[in-house]
C-alpha cells in the first residue's frame, strides 16, 4: 500500500518548550513519511493559523501538528480552516507540551518521546482519507408516547419548533395524573387549571395528531427512521413512520395490597394518597365504607418508599402531596383533624413554607411508624409508635391515607426490548448520563421526560419536556441533517452476522437486517447482516474492537492506521529502552493527562501515548501489536467505572479486552501483568501518575519480552 | 439580523444556555462577574449524582454528542459567543425584544485569546496567576494588587503580546433581544448565626470550604487537616439547616445541603483514613435516588443525631466541645471534635434583587420566580426574560442543565 507523505508543523509555544527542536527537525526530515518540517513559534495565533492553512492546502489536506493539547487548539484551527474553506478532517495532532515537554525534566528524553509520538502520527496520517459533510433528509416527525403533562408539553414544544407530532395516549382522555390533583404545588391551583390552556393549544394545533385509547406494541428502525406499531382507538393495528421518540409514559402509584399491616384493599377506608386526591378533586370527602363525613384522617408517609422490600429510594413528591391534601381537607372542613406519621418530612425549597403553614393550621405530625391497623366495631384502629415521645399512641380515624411509593409506568420493560433503551434498577428509564444528559437514553433518537424517568413535580416535568424538545431538535435538525461523516463504516461483504456490534454499541446504532439473495425462495437460509448509519454513529470504535471480521471500522482510525501508528510510536523500543505504551481515551483520560501537564507534575519519559476516541476502541490485537513492535508493557487509560462518556460501556469493553489479553499473555508465558487498565478523571490527576509509574515499574521488573529476546512465536516451556 | 441574547452568569446553567444557543446559530453575549467562568461548580470537587468530578461540561455540536472536561470548552473560540469576564451588568433599559444592557467591563490586562499559558509571565511576577488548571478561558489573569517590578518584563517577553498593563476598565452597551438570568447562588456565610461560632474559630467551616479541603488538587492534597494547626482531623461533626428552615434567616429548605453533606461524609469515612463523622439534623432530605447517599453513609458508620447543637466550647488543644440536644433520646450529649462543618443555606447572590427590581421580576424568597404560576413554566420569568439554574432557587447540576435547555427551547420556539 502506497503511503502518503505529510508535512509536520512543530510549535515551540513561544520558544518556551524545553525540547531539542534541531534534533526533531533533523530526524523528522529524514523520516520516510515526512514531506517537510516547519518550526513555528505559536501555531494558535493568526500567523500560525495562516501557516497551517498553507501547509494543508499544499499537501492535499494532510498535516501533522505537534503542539499543545489538541483539546485546546483543535477547535480554533477547525473554525479558522472552515472559514477559509479548507478541509481540516485530515489534520493530526500530537501533544508535545502537556504530554511531554512539561512533564519530563530531561530535554533529551522528552525530545525522544516527542519524536516517537510524532512519527506515530505521521504513519497514521499517511493512511488518512478526507471526510466530507453529508446531508440526509428525514421526516420532521416525532412520536410522543403518553399524554400526561410531560407528553402534552413535549408535543406543544416540538410543534413550536416545527415538527409534526403524533401523541399516543392509552386512556380516553389526556392529562394523566395531573388532571386528578386538587392542588398542584407550588401554585395552589388545581390540576385541571394547569392543564386547560395546554389542552386548548393542542386542540388548535394542526401539527399535533392525538390518538387516545391506544396501546403501543413495539418499535423497529433507528433514529430518523423508526416505525411505531400500535393498536389505535378503533382496535386496528397501525404502523407509524417517525424520526424520533419521546417517552412520556409517566408514573404509577404503588398499590400496597401486599403490605398487609396497612389493610389496604381489605378495609375500604384505607386509601392511597392519590385516591384521596381523586376524591377531593371529584367531589366530597366521605368514608367509602358508609359515605359518612370524615372528621379524622391519619396519613402515613413512605409506604413502600425507603424500604428494602419495595422501593429503596425516596419518592420525593409524597410529603408535598400529603401536605397539599391535608391543607385542602382543612380548607373544606376546618374542624377536621389530620395527623401525618412520618420518618423525615422532605419538602424542597419553598414547599417548606407550606409545611409550616400546615403546622400552624393544626396538622399534627408524629415522627414514627404505624405498628398495627385493625377493624373493631366498624371502626378503623391505628396504633402508632412515636419515636420522639418513645410511646405507642392509638387512634380511630375515619380515613387512613397511605402516601404510597411512586413507581415507573407499567409496560416499560416490554417497550425497551424493541426500542433498546436501558432500565434503571428502580424500573424507571435509565438516563444516558446523570449529570448532563438526563433526558437521553442509551438509544439515539429516543428521549424520556417526566415521571417515567423519576418522581417529578409538575413544573419539573414541564421543564423536562421543554428541554427534551431541544435535545430532539438538536438530533433531527428539522429533518435536514448536515454532518461530517466521521464514524464507523460497515463493509457488509465482510460482515459475518455475529451481532456483537448491535449488542454492545453504547448507543444502539447498528441494526441487524435480514438478508436473502432470493426473496422468492422460501427454502433459502435466512441471513442477518449488520447495518450502520455513519451519521447516527458516536464514533467510539467499540464495534470495531469487537468485530471478528474487521467489517466495521472507524473511518478516521482504521485497523491499518492504528497499527501503523503503533509501529511508528514504538520505534526504538527494546530491551535496553523498555517502553510503556499507553492507549488513552480522548475523554477523561486525556483530560487527566492534560491537567497533569498543566500542573507540571512529573513522571518517567519512557512512555508513549496513543489517543483513541474511547478506550473501547482498543482490541486485543491492538494490544498485542504493541508488544510485537517492542513495548514492554501496555496500558489503557479510560474514564471511571460507569462513567464512560460514550454511554457508560466503552470502558467495560476495554476491560474485557484487557482481561483476555492478560490471559493470553499468561497462557503463552509472556507474563499477563504486562497489560493493565486504569480508570481516572481530571479532578484526581494523581491517578494517572500512579498508573503510569506502576506500568513503567513493571516494564523494568518484568524485563525483556520474548519479542526483545527473539523467542516470540517459538514453542517454549511454561512454568506454572 | 436578530439581536443577540444576553446571558448573565457563566456557571453551569449560563454556559449550557450559551452553548446551546450558539450551536443553534443564535448570537450570545455571555457575562460573568469573575475572571474565570464556571461558577460554584469549579470548587465542588466531586459531583452528585454521578460521583465523578465536577469539571464535566456538555460539548457543543462541533464536537458531537459527548461531554468534555471544563478546560476544553473553548469558550473564547465559540463562533457565536461574545464572552465578557470580570464584567457586571450595570443597568438594563428598553423593552422585550430590544433591551439595552450597560456592561462595566474590567481592565483586559491579558487577552484570553492570545494567552497560550506558556507560563513565562508567572516566572517574572506573582501578579500573574493561573486561577485553576481548569480555568476557562484558558488564560492567566493579572492581579494589580500584587503588582511588582517583574510585571514590565513579563509584558515585554510575552511571546504573543497578550499582556497590556495599561489596560483600563470600560463601559459598553449591548442591544439584546432576550435575557437569561443565570446568576446562581451564594453559600451564606453564617457569621450572624451566633450559636455556631462561624468566624470565631478556624476549625468551624462551611460545606463549600470543606469541599475545597477534600479536593486532591487543594493545599493539603485532599487530606483533611485542622485549619488551626494542620493536625489530622479524626472527628468531624456536620450540622444541617444552618440558616435554612429558620425564620431568622431563610424560611425555605435549601434542598441540596443534605446530599452535599452526606456526599462529603461518605468521602471522609470511605476515602480518607480514620475519620469519624456525625451529622446533626432535623430531617434528612435525600430526595429521590439521593437516598443512596443516606443508606451508604449509615452503612459506612456515619452517626446521625436528630436534634440541634446548643453549645460549642473551644479547648486549648484546638479541638471543640459540642453539646447537642438529641430529640429522640431527649438528652443532651457532649462530644469532642476536630472540625465543625456548617451546612449553610444557599442564598441569592449579591445584586440579584437589584437586577430583579430593574426588570420587574417576581421573587421567590429572593430568588427569581416564574412570571405565570399557573402555567408551571418555571424558566419563564418575564416577557422575553428567562432564568435557569440556582437563580431560580436551590438546584442540582442536572436540574440546572435541564432548565438551561428548556430556556433555549423556549427562545428557539419564540423565534420560529
Amino acid at each position: 500500500m502506497s503511503e502518503n507523505r505529510s508535512p509536520v508543523l512543530l510549535c515551540t509555544c513561544g520558544d518556551t518548550l524545553s525540547l531539542d527542536y534541531e534534533l526533531l527537525n533533523k530526524e523528522l526530515s529524514q523520516y520516510e513519511g515526512v514531506k517537510s518540517v516547519t518550526v513555528h513559534g505559536t501555531v494558535c495565533q493568526r500567523e500560525g493559523l495562516e501557516a497551517i492553512k498553507h501547509l494543508v492546502q499544499e499537501n492535499d489536506g494532510r498535516l501533522v501538528i505537534a503542539a499543545c493539547t489538541s483539546q485546546k487548539i483543535q477547535m480554533r484551527i477547525d473554525n479558522f480552516l472552515k472559514e477559509e474553506g479548507v478541509d481540516s478532517s485530515q489534520v493530526q495532532y500530537v501533544n508535545i507540551r502537556e504530554h511531554s515537554a512539561w512533564v519530563h525534566d530531561d530535554v533529551g528524553d522528552a525530545t525522544e518521546k516527542s519524536l516517537a509520538m510524532i512519527k506515530g502520527a505521521v504513519r497514521l496520517a499517511s493512511l488518512s482519507e478526507p471526510f466530507l459533510d453529508e446531508t440526509k433528509e428525514i421526516a420532521s416527525h416525532v412520536t410522543v408516547v403518553g399524554g400526561g403533562i410531560a407528553g402534552i408539553e413535549s408535543a406543544l414544544s416540538l410543534s413550536n419548533l416545527g415538527y409534526h407530532v403524533t401523541l399516543l395516549e392509552k386512556e380516553d382522555e389526556l392529562g394523566g395524573h395531573v388532571k386528578h390533583l386538587p392542588v398542584v404545588a407550588p401554585t395552589g391551583k388545581s390540576g385541571k387549571e394547569v392543564l386547560s390552556g395546554r389542552l386548548e393549544s393542542i386542540d388548535r394545533d394542526d401539527n399535533i395528531e392525538v390518538h387516545k385509547n391506544t396501546t403501543v406494541r413495539f418499535f423497529d428502525g433507528e433514529m430518523g427512521n423508526f416505525t411505531v406499531h400500535f393498536v389505535d382507538t378503533d382496535g386496528t393495528e397501525k404502523d407509524l413512520e417517525t424520526s424520533g421518540i419521546v417517552l412520556a409514559n409517566g408514573f404509577s402509584e404503588f398499590k400496597p395490597t401486599a403490605m398487609e399491616e396497612y389493610r389496604y384493599g381489605r378495609n375500604p377506608d384505607v386509601l392511597t394518597q392519590f385516591e384521596l386526591s381523586c376524591m377531593l378533586s371529584d367531589g366530597e370527602l366521605h368514608r367509602p365504607s358508609d359515605d359518612e363525613p370524615v372528621k379524622e384522617i391519619i396519613m402515613v408517609q413512605c409506604v413502600g418508599s425507603r424500604s428494602e422490600d419495595y422501593k429503596r429510594d425516596c419518592s420525593k413528591l409524597c410529603c408535598t402531596f400529603a401536605i397539599d391534601n391535608a391543607l385542602e381537607v382543612l380548607k373544606r372542613h376546618p374542624e377536621a383533624r389530620v395527623r401525618i406519621v412520618y420518618m423525615d418530612i422532605r419538602v424542597p425549597f419553598e414547599n417548606e413554607m407550606i409545611y409550616k403553614e400546615s403546622r400552624e393550621k393544626g396538622v399534627d405530625y408524629i415522627r414514627g411508624r404505624v405498628s398495627r391497623v385493625w377493624e373493631e366495631n366498624g371502626e378503623t384502629h391505628v396504633k402508632v409508635y412515636d419515636s420522639l415521645l418513645d410511646k405507642y399512641l392509638e387512634f380511630a380515624p375515619d380515613l387512613l391515607v397511605l402516601s404510597s411509593a411512586i413507581l415507573p409506568a407499567e409496560g416499560l420493560n416490554e417497550l425497551s426490548e424493541t426500542l433498546g433503551f436501558d432500565i434503571e434498577d428502580d424500573g424507571h428509564v435509565k438516563e444516558l448520563y446523570g449529570k448532563l444528559r438526563r433526558l437521553e437514553t442509551r438509544r439515539r433518537g429516543v428521549i424520556a421526560v417526566g415521571g417515567v424517568t423519576r418522581p417529578q413535580f409538575v413544573f419539573e416535568a414541564v421543564t423536562d419536556a421543554q428541554a427534551g424538545a431541544l435535545v430532539i431538535h438538536n438530533e433531527l435538525q428539522e429533518g435536514q441533517i448536515e454532518k461530517l461523516a466521521r464514524g464507523a463504516v460497515l463493509n457488509v461483504e465482510d460482515c459475518v452476522g455475529c451481532s456483537l456490534c448491535a449488542q454492545q454499541c453504547p448507543r444502539g446504532v447498528p441494526l441487524m437486517i435480514e438478508e436473502t439473495e432470493n426473496p422468492e425462495d422460501e427454502d433459502e437460509k435466512l441471513e442477518f447482516k449488520a447495518a450502520i448509519d455513519t451519521l447516527n454513529c458516536h464514533a467510539c470504535g467499540v464495534c470495531q474492537s469487537l468485530c471478528p471480521s474487521a467489517a466495521t471500522q472507524l473511518n478516521f482510525l482504521t485497523n491499518e492506521q492504528l497499527w501503523a501508528q503503533i509501529e511508528g510510536t514504538l520505534e526504538g523500543a527494546g530491551p535496553d529502552n523498555p517502553i510503556t505504551l499507553c492507549f488513552h481515551c480522548e475523554e477523561c483520560a486525556v483530560s487527566t493527562m492534560d491537567i497533569v501537564g498543566t500542573r507540571k507534575m512529573k513522571y518517567p519519559a519512557n512512555t508513549r501515548f496513543i489517543p483513541v476516541p474511547c478506550a473501547g476502541r482498543v482490541s486485543i490485537i491492538d494490544i498485542l501489536k504493541g508488544f510485537e513492535h517492542g513495548a514492554s508493557t501496555v496500558m489503557i487509560a479510560s474514564c471511571e467505572t460507569d462513567r464512560c462518556h460514550m454511554g457508560g460501556t466503552g470502558n467495560e469493553i476495554a476491560q474485557a479486552q484487557i482481561d483476555v489479553a492478560r490471559d493470553i499473555l499468561s497462557a503463552i508465558g509472556w507474563k499477563g501483568e504486562r497489560v493493565d487498565m486504569f480508570r481516572m478523571y481530571s479532578a484526581e490527576p494523581d491517578r494517572f501518575i500512579t498508573a503510569i509509574q506502576e506500568m513503567v515499574k513493571r516494564a523494568k521488573e518484568l524485563g525483556p519480552t520474548p519479542v526483545h529476546q527473539g523467542t516470540a512465536g517459538k514453542w517454549m516451556e511454561v512454568s506454572r | 439580523m436578530t439581536s443577540p441574547v444576553l446571558v448573565i452568569g457563566a456557571g453551569v446553567a449560563g454556559m449550557t444556555a450559551a452553548i446551546e444557543l450558539a450551536d443553534s446559530g443564535v448570537k450570545v453575549v455571555l457575562v460573568d462577574r469573575l475572571r474565570t467562568i464556571g461558577g460554584n461548580a469549579l470548587d465542588l470537587y466531586k459531583a452528585f449524582p454521578t460521583d465523578d468530578c465536577f469539571y464535566c461540561f456538555e460539548g457543543n455540536r462541533t464536537r458531537p454528542g459527548i461531554r468534555k472536561c471544563f478546560y476544553r470548552s473553548a469558550m473564547t473560540d465559540q463562533p457565536n459567543i461574545d464572552l465578557y469576564t470580570d464584567t457586571t451588568v450595570e443597568e438594563i433599559s428598553g423593552e422585550a425584544g430590544e433591551f439595552h444592557a450597560k456592561l462595566a467591563v474590567g481592565p483586559r490586562y491579558v487577552d484570553p485569546k492570545k494567552c497560550i499559558l506558556c507560563g513565562k509571565c508567572m516566572e517574572h511576577s506573582q501578579a500573574f496567576e493561573m486561577l485553576s488548571p481548569q480555568c476557562q478561558p484558558q488564560a492567566v489573569v493579572y492581579n494589580p494588587s500584587k503588582a511588582e517590578d517583574g510585571d514590565k518584563k513579563a509584558e515585554e517577553e510575552c511571546p504573543t503580546e497578550a499582556i497590556n498593563l495599561n489596560a483600563e476598565a470600560s463601559e459598553e452597551t449591548v442591544k439584546v433581544s432576550d435575557i437569561i438570568i443565570a446568576t446562581g447562588y451564594h453559600e451564606m456565610k453564617p457569621v450572624n448565626v451566633e450559636e455556631y461560632g462561624y468566624g470565631t474559630h478556624p476549625n468551624i467551616v462551611t460545606q463549600l470550604e470543606l469541599a475545597k479541603m477534600l479536593d486532591p488538587n487543594g493545599e493539603s492534597a485532599g487530606t483533611l487537616l485542622r485549619p488551626s494547626d494542620g493536625e489530622p482531623v479524626k472527628r468531624m461533626m456536620m450540622v444541617q439547616c444552618v440558616g435554612s428552615r429558620d425564620e431568622r434567616y431563610y424560611p425555605y429548605c435549601s434542598k441540596i445541603c443534605c446530599v452535599f453533606a452526606l456526599k462529603h461524609a461518605v468521602i471522609a469515612t470511605k476515602e480518607r483514613e480514620n475519620i469519624k463523622v456525625s451529622v446533626v439534623y432535623m430531617d434528612i432530605r435525600t430526595y429521590d435516588r439521593h437516598e443512596q447517599y443516606y443508606r451508604e453513609a449509615r452503612e459506612d458508620g456515619v452517626e446521625f443525631v436528630r436534634g440541634r447543637v446548643t453549645r460549642i466550647e473551644p479547648r486549648n488543644d484546638g479541638s471543640l466541645d459540642v453539646i447537642v440536644y438529641d430529640s429522640l433520646l431527649d438528652k443532651y450529649l457532649k462530644s469532642n471534635i476536630d472540625l465543625f462543618v456548617l451546612s449553610s443555606a444557599l442564598e441569592p447572590p449579591e445584586g440579584a434583587s437589584d437586577l430583579m427590581s430593574q426588570l420587574g421580576l417576581k421573587s421567590a424568597s429572593g430568588f427569581v420566580a416564574p412570571v405565570d404560576l399557573v402555567a408551571e413554566n418555571e424558566v419563564v420569568v418575564g416577557k422575553r426574560i428567562y432564568a435557569c439554574g440556582t437563580a431560580l432557587g436551590p438546584a442540582e447540576v442536572p436540574e440546572s442543565v435541564n432548565q438551561a435547555r428548556a430556556v433555549v427551547s423556549k427562545i428557539l420556539q419564540s423565534r420560529k
